[in-house]
């Protein structure tokens, strides 16, 4: 079993709900988030539209955190899931630099690196990801990319524009885009203006360690 | 290039919460800084050893003492920048071997116990229980010290290439750049400490070798500045930020200008002046630069967006 993620950006409308929903199940700190939704607002008035999308941990098959996280605090479970054993982390944010989604932060409550697991807790219930469920509009697509019958494999099968972020990386995400496109998807592909950002004055807790 | 298509999308981020720090600031700095000075002492002395051991008198526990100092305050250094200092203890219990910064702090605390037993040996002499020969012990003891530098001076070089999301940091560049920033400390750190112990002739060969890795160094940090770019257009990015009016350009040029281009001008000017004065002034800006060369370009990628 390979478990994957998969969101139809056609679908997403920017609610904000699966982030929510992932910081009322996983008690994510304030200032952190395990999932957030970019907007990216495209073109100019009065041609212009906004872009809605979902970011969290993409569980590489070729995970560069797995890789060189010193104390195997990060590591794979045999359902393809990259989870994170925080009472063995030491903080050293070596996976927070290998990550090249930007997917990894320290929790400031408990100085260790944290990330989104899927929800492993969950699906060890046999519960979907706080995220799937949350959905209103059943954008976030989970599932088993081993097993054909899924619906995420039935998903990719069916859509030609299925993407990954960053596949020159070799990372091999195990999570999909459908009708995601540079915009959404390559950070340097759009700007980011001083002043243009909805929130501009995010308050952030400290963190130990030493930090610029 | 995406980058060309940004007038055309008008495209503007108006909701992320990137991450908010740049993760490995000065400490990681001074952490690469004390371990070059630390390994390229060693490099020094096993040449020195090599060239004329004749002049090693009075330098062996020196030496190794100012090394064993700035290894431990790299040890310091990294173990003050983890989150849970109190669980450094879990890299020993749970090694994980594809990880460099495993690999580094395992041979690193190996070279600084070999480093305390030669101390030991030496300051000890012949109350030493080890060995009846302590110079001899020492002398056979840094071939292998040295052989371990190497390793232990390139590590860096395999953390930041593991962080993969950092495209600046190749592991070829990289470690080359290593080995030049301990040759190039080690050779100024070993002038400075030479002092009249030293005959001209060997300050002027280590000289040599500070100039020769300050052009080597200068070259492949010109070869990024300028060619960097067409590997990607991260790269591209990142060297944004040493180029024009880029926040970090003034310091960039700073760092070059200290750490290589005046010591390799001292250098020359020194051995046509046979002045020992200016080489120890290329020393010393060799190893304040080096300080500055090295964050500019720790600090650089952190600034790339990753989402």
């Amino acid at each position: 079993m390979q478990l994957g993620f998969l969101v139809d950006l056609h679908l997403c409308m920017g609610c904000k709900g699966c982030e929510i929903a992932c910081k009322v199940e996983n008690e994510v700190p304030l200032s952190t988030w395990r999932l957030r939704v970019k907007y990216v607002d495209v073109g100019t008035f009065p041609e212009t539209k906004r872009t809605f999308t979902p970011l969290r941990c993409n569980h590489c098959e070729n995970a560069p955190c797995e890789r060189i996280c010193p104390v195997s605090a990060l590591h794979y479970i045999e359902n393809g899931i990259v989870n994170i054993d925080k009472e063995r982390c030491i903080g050293c944010a070596g996976c927070v630099m290998a990550c090249p989604y930007g997917a990894i932060y320290i929790d400031p409550e408990t100085q260790t690196a944290d990330k989104c697991t899927y929800c492993a807790h969950r699906i060890a219930s046999s519960m979907m990801p706080a995220c799937v469920v949350a959905c209103p509009v059943e954008a976030n697509i989970f599932g088993d990319l081993d097993d054909p019958a899924s619906n995420i494999s039935k998903y990719i099968q069916d859509h030609r524009d299925v993407r990954v972020r960053k596949p020159e990386k070799g990372t091999n995400p195990h999570h999909f885009y459908v009708g995601g496109g540079d915009v959404n998807l390559n950070p340097l592909a759009s700007q980011r203006i001083e002043g243009f950002n909805l929130f501009d004055k995010i308050t952030t807790l400290p963190l130990g360690g030493h930090h610029e | 290039m995406i980058h060309e298509s940004l007038a055309a999308t008008h495209a503007v981020v108006t909701l992320d919460v990137p991450l908010p720090d740049i993760f490995w600031g000065w400490f990681v700095t001074m952490n690469m800084w004390a371990k070059s000075i630390g390994t390229g002492l060693i490099f020094m002395l096993f040449l020195l050893l090599r060239k004329n051991s004749s002049e090693m008198k009075g330098l062996r526990t020196l030496t190794l003492i100012v090394s064993f100092i700035f290894m431990n305050v790299f040890l310091l250094f990294t173990l003050a920048d983890l989150h849970q200092p109190f669980r450094m203890w879990h890299i020993f219990f749970y090694p994980h071997w594809t990880s460099a910064i495993t690999v580094g702090a395992w041979m690193a605390t190996l070279f600084v116990a070999m480093e305390f037993i030669m101390i030991v040996v030496m300051i000890r002499k012949e109350n030493c229980l080890l060995t009846k020969n302590p110079v001899g012990f020492f002398d056979k003891m840094l071939f292998w010290l040295t052989l371990l530098a190497i390793p232990v001076t390139l590590y860096t070089a395999g953390i930041m290439a593991e962080a993969s999301a950092r495209e600046l940091w190749q592991m070829s560049t990289e470690s080359v750049q290593m080995i030049l920033a301990a040759t190039l400390s080690g050779s100024a750190a070993i002038i400075l400490l030479g002092g009249s112990k030293l005959s001209d002739e060997t300050k002027q060969f280590f000289g040599a070798i500070l100039g020769l890795s300050a052009l080597l160094a200068f070259i492949i940090y010109m070869s990024e500045y300028i060619f960097g770019g067409m590997k990607s257009e991260e790269v591209t990015a990142i060297l944004a930020h040493v180029k024009g009016n880029g926040e970090y350009s003034t310091m960039f040029w700073i760092g070059q200008w200290v750490a290589y281009i005046l010591p390799m001008l001292l250098v020359a000017l020194s051995r046509v002046s046979k002045s020992n004065s200016l080489l120890s002034l290329a020393a010393i800006l060799a190893i304040v630069g080096l300080w500055v060369v090295k964050h500019v370009w720790l600090v650089i990628p952190q600034l790339l967006p990753m989402s």
